[in-house]
């Protein structure tokens, strides 16, 4: 990475941007524009500050001070890539790794009539009009600055549709690795996913990296449409060192269902933004999260759920462990629309200090303009129950075994819902590694 | 032979006040003593002592169990050396069932002891024998530790954990507390059956009616801090006629 002036911060960016300006030629004019305008987005006002409210908790100085220059050329990350084949056995696969389609480690084979997992850029060649319908539109309309850098500098991506009526048993997993060679540079995964009326998918979305500074930019872009249902599950563990700021942008329609988990584990620096539009009414969106910190890392989620219609369901559950000196995040909006009666939204955050030196901020918000909703929130920020600690201590337990017992069951609660079974013990063992207590708490079921 | 419990000359502050002013007492294996006291005694301090909790502090004195200093011991090792303390208020456990919590101490204990862990199989078998001494019913073992149990299941569900953890010596404190004619009789009946020539008792009560179902050999009437008296089963009965007023004039 390159040490770059407080007063050019964005200046390295529009480099990368010009860069490629040979590689959009051969894209679709729409695409090109859309791309103009996140860069322009970018550009204008750069990354935030400390003085953009939604932003005032994360120090984006590293990011600020040095220029991640984007990387097209893939390295190897063979050891994730090969851990990530066995993770959800029968699962499709698809991997990226730098941003690169890896087609020697994906697996496409079987899809059903009517299901399409594929890399964009074959996609764009045939203009499909599909992505031209989809593909930066939900998070076009948000000037996220790491979802504009993400939509002009991206390189590939994945795309995911089920057409009409289209039922997928087969989870979905969508891998993206960054490799060694990531260290200093930036990746921008991209994953588009579209579930036509009536269509059923379950996509696992990992984001794997190693050791070294890296950034990395994800976006994700969900439509659901009427009657479809999408589990979308990101799982994100990148490289202790690695700066990771994505989005997850998704539209449903009528009677549309998203259940989306986001299980935050890696990165040192790391901030989930979800924006959720129920557009029409009976659209039901449940989204649990889990994010457990360690020693200096600091973990934020940002959600936005936009009520746009009467007779729609959002609800929020996020849970955080915080251990040694780290720092949460949880910052969520619930916009009920003039107009949105019968809305049930209901939002909880819980945060388990499990040290001194920890510190949560839980920032739960309502937003409501119409007269006939149910809206509820929930937050608290507290320690393990002592009773409770020396009441499993009095029976023979020992202390870690107890903390781990009690912070597992806080936890349980958002892994519950994981419906594909392989993918809940994946994330369960990736939760028990990251929490206190040994053997005879990470046997329990 | 070794004492089961000694206590000799106790004394505890809990802010710095002192609320356990010299307490002696001896349990030998095989025995059942009762704690009787009115309201502020110093009862609960003592059972707190007894677990280790925080915030209760030995001024003098001491405490050996087998002849080894309890008050060295962290909490669960109190639990792993075979001491088994009943609370009063039992605590709810969101999110753990009571299944888990159980195998989680069994194989803790047993670990502690050198002993093999007990596999599923085996634990089941152990908890179902348990269960029928205090008529548990199998729904409350899948439950969330205590959570939503009635005070009469929560009382019971300790003499269900003592009964499988098979403690050598249990203290039971106001095991009786709340609890209706029947539900007092089925926490009995489970204390009394898991009476043995090795086991020895300490119940700390309020309410004398307890002792009509478990006899006592010893009782101990407290009293600001102090035994103002001892006695055999008796006593208990002259406190049922008395009252404490008459020992709290003694202490005074």
């Amino acid at each position: 990475m390159q040490q770059v002036t407080a007063q050019q911060p964005a200046s390295g960016y529009a480099q990368d941007f010009q860069a490629r300006r040979k590689d959009r030629m051969v894209e679709p004019v729409w695409l090109i524009e859309r791309r103009q305008a996140a860069m322009d987005a970018f550009a204008a006002k750069g990354f935030p500050t400390r003085k953009d409210e939604a932003w005032r908790n994360l120090d984006l100085t590293p990011v600020r001070g040095n220029h991640f220059e984007a990387l097209h050329i893939a390295g190897s990350a063979d050891q994730q890539v090969e851990a990530i084949k066995s993770v959800v056995p029968g699962a499709i696969r698809i991997v990226y790794v730098d941003g690169q389609f890896s087609e020697g480690s994906s697996d496409l084979q079987g899809l059903p009539a009517g299901v399409t997992v594929q890399p964009l850029l074959p996609a764009l060649e045939r203009h499909d009009a599909l992505l031209e319908a989809h593909l930066a539109r939900l998070s076009g309309e948000r000037e996220h600055p790491f979802a504009s850098l993400n939509t002009a500098l991206f390189f590939d991506g994945v795309l995911i549709h089920a057409g009409r009526g289209a039922v997928l048993e087969r989870p979905i997993v969508v891998a993206h690795v960054a490799s060694a060679e990531a260290t200093g540079r930036a990746v921008y995964p991209r994953t588009l996913i579209v579930a036509e009326e009536g269509a059923e998918l379950r996509v696992a979305e990992f984001h794997l990296g190693g050791e070294g500074a890296y950034l990395s930019c994800p976006v994700t872009e969900i439509d659901v449409a009427a009657n479809a249902s999408v589990h979308h599950h990101k799982i994100q563990q990148e490289g202790a060192d690695a700066y990771h700021f994505g989005v997850i942008a998704a539209r449903l329609g009528r009677d549309a269902r998203l259940r989306g988990h986001s299980h935050a584990f890696g990165a040192k620096s790391a901030r989930t933004d979800l924006y959720v539009d129920l557009t029409e009414p009976g659209g039901e969106a449940a989204l649990d999260g889990l994010y457990i910190t360690a020693e200096g890392q600091y973990s934020d989620h940002h959600t936005y759920v936009r009520h746009l219609a009467e007779h729609c369901n959002s609800h929020q559950r996020f849970k955080g462990v915080l251990t040694a000196k780290s720092e949460a995040v949880f910052d969520g909006l619930v916009l009920v629309a003039k107009g949105a009666q019968k809305t049930d939204a209901r939002q909880e955050n819980r945060n388990l200090l499990l040290s001194k030196r920890a510190l949560a901020h839980s920032n739960p918000r309502l937003e409501i303009h119409a007269d006939d909703v149910k809206c509820s929130h929930g937050s608290s920020v507290g320690e393990l129950d002592k009773d409770a600690l020396i009441y499993l201590r009095s029976r023979g337990i020992g202390p870690q075994d107890a903390q781990g017992l009690l912070t597992y069951a806080f936890i349980g609660e958002v892994l519950e819902p994981i419906t594909i079974e392989p993918l809940r013990q994946y994330v369960r063992a990736a939760a028990l590694a990251r929490l206190p207590g040994d053997a005879t708490v990470k046997e329990m079921a | 032979m070794t004492a089961l419990l000694e206590i000799k000359n106790l004394h505890a502050t809990v802010d710095g006040k002192e609320i356990l002013k010299g307490i002696d007492l001896v349990i030998q294996p095989g025995e059942v003593h009762a704690i009787m006291g009115p309201n502020g005694s110093g009862k609960s301090t003592l059972s707190k002592v007894l677990s280790g909790h925080e915030g209760y502090e030995v001024t003098e004195g001491e405490i050996l169990f087998r002849g080894k200093d309890l008050l060295a011991l962290e909490p669960e090792d109190r639990a792993r050396e075979g001491v088994f303390l009943g609370f009063q208020y039992p605590v709810e456990i969101p999110g753990v069932s009571n299944t888990y919590f159980l195998k989680a101490a069994v194989n803790a204990i047993r670990k502690y002891r050198g002993q093999p862990e007990l596999d599923a199989m085996e634990f089941l078998k152990l908890i179902k024998e348990r269960m029928k001494l205090v008529k548990m019913e199998d729904k409350l073992l899948s439950r969330p530790v205590n959570e939503g149990f009635s005070g009469g299941e929560k009382k019971r569900n300790e003499i269900f954990q003592m009964a499988v953890l098979e403690p050598t010596l249990a203290i039971l404190d106001e095991i009786d507390s709340g609890l209706d004619i029947d539900a007092l009789r089925i926490v009995s009946d489970g204390v009394n059956s898991l009476r043995s020539p090795e086991r020895g008792f300490l119940l700390i009560t309020h309410y004398q009616r307890l002792l009509e179902y478990i006899v006592p050999d010893r009782v101990h009437v407290l009293v600001r801090g102090k035994f103002v008296k001892s006695g055999g089963k008796e006593l208990a009965q002259e406190l049922e006629r008395s009252g404490y007023a008459l020992f709290e004039d003694a202490a005074a």
